[in-house]
């Protein structure tokens, strides 16, 4: 189940706000009582908070939003720490492969290959 | 010191019961029919037959009998016997005036010990600006109660840009009952400082921002901890010496931005709420 930031993130963005501070523009709350995740502040003085319909509308691509996010997460494991990237690349550059023959971009290729987003 | 006119004279002066001369050299000295034992024979007169006898010599003591140096007759009075007074009884003294140092200095480690904590009701001496009074024991005890420790029962999960209430629904302890293991909500029982800790785990080896609160109902955070997390980092911990008030009612919040949800860990050692009174 996506998340109700998620889809305030969304709904947002399509008014043409980006960046939004959950710790201060937007305060989402869930007190654990079954009931969900509930809007307690709004501090956005140029858009309306937002009706239960129109975040609705968003359900889709909010799971969207949090899926890709997830495989983003994985990729970035998966690609390693930026030390040893470096240190690939640069055997690469010494082999003449700075392009997609070398070993840097194969493995690169292959993570995204094997965690493609939606 | 010199006096003016008679010297005053302190002591437990006490003439002796009346004793009948019979066939033995030893008496027993009695006072209001209670044996008596005075201090030495020198602290005694006594006249046999009219004579004042010298002590030492013609009658010695031994607690609480007189020997006269050789037996008596029937024949023989001992006309009276007066103890000296008692060195022990030096009368009452006046308001203020027993100073520590004629206190013997064993009058606390001489006694016995208690081997337990004192009762509630036991009572000390003590110097309130400089008057003496005596107060209960349960009135200067320190007691780090109430107290209680929750943990998560099973993961929860925590979504993304969500500030969620932790569900410590599994008590450790909760000595008070203060503790609300099902809206996981703490009242304070009492107005004093707290030590209130928390540790959370999120199950998560990717990098994201997180924060945990100490939020008080209706108000807000009262104390806030956030932690960049990377693939080797997933717990967060907080600890806040607070000074509460009765009836305030506290809960915990985690955050996280992520992208995604998260769970908390619930198990024993990476999820824990706990808060115990330090001192009132």
């Amino acid at each position: 189940m996506t998340s109700l930031a998620t889809k305030i993130k969304l709904y947002a963005e399509a008014n043409g706000i980006s960046n939004l501070d959950f710790r201060k523009d937007v305060i989402v709350k869930d007190f654990s009582d079954g009931t969900g995740a509930k809007i307690t502040e709004w501090n956005i003085d140029s858009l309306a908070q937002p009706t239960s319909e129109q975040l609705a509308s968003y359900n889709s691509a909010a799971t969207t939003e949090e899926n890709n996010n997830a495989i983003r997460a994985t990729r970035k494991n998966s690609y390693g720490n930026i030390g040893d990237q470096l240190d690939l690349i640069y055997k690469d550059i010494v082999a003449g492969k700075l392009d997609t023959t070398g070993e840097w971009a194969k493995k690169i290729k292959a993570i995204k290959d094997a965690n493609p987003k939606e | 010191m010199a006096y003016i006119g008679r010297e005053p004279q302190i002591g437990n002066y006490v003439v002796m019961d009346a004793l009948s001369a019979s066939a033995t050299a030893d008496y027993t000295l009695q006072s209001g029919s209670t044996n008596f034992i005075p201090e030495s024979a020198n602290h005694l007169i006594v006249s046999l037959n009219g004579v004042i006898q010298k002590p030492g010599s013609s009658f010695t003591v031994a607690g609480a009998v007189l020997s006269f140096s050789s037996a008596l007759t029937s024949n023989d009075s001992i006309d009276f016997v007066i103890a000296l007074g008692n060195v022990l009884d030096i009368g009452t003294p006046s308001d203020g005036v027993i100073t520590n140092a004629k206190l013997a200095q064993d009058i606390i480690s001489s006694e016995t010990a208690l081997t337990d904590a004192p009762a509630d009701t036991d009572e000390l001496l003590i110097s309130d600006a400089g008057t003496l009074k005596r107060i209960d024991y349960s009135l200067i005890k320190t007691v780090n109660t109430p107290m209680f420790s929750a943990r998560i029962s099973s993961n929860q999960s925590v979504a993304n840009n969500t500030a969620t209430t932790v569900a410590f629904a599994t008590e450790h302890y909760d000595i008070g009952s203060d503790f609300n293991n099902s809206d996981y909500k703490w009242t304070v029982p009492e107005t004093a400082k707290y030590l209130m800790n928390i540790r959370l785990a999120f199950d998560s080896s990717a990098e994201f921002y997180s924060a945990l609160s100490i939020v008080k109902d209706g108000t807000g955070d009262i104390y806030s901890v956030q932690m960049g997390h990377d693939e080797a980092s997933d717990s967060i911990t907080g600890t806040v010496i607070a000074s509460l008030t009765a009836t305030h009612v506290y809960y915990i919040t985690a955050y996280q931005s992520s992208g995604g949800s998260i769970n908390l860990i619930g198990n024993e050692q990476q999820s824990e709420f706990s808060v115990f009174k330090l001192i009132s």
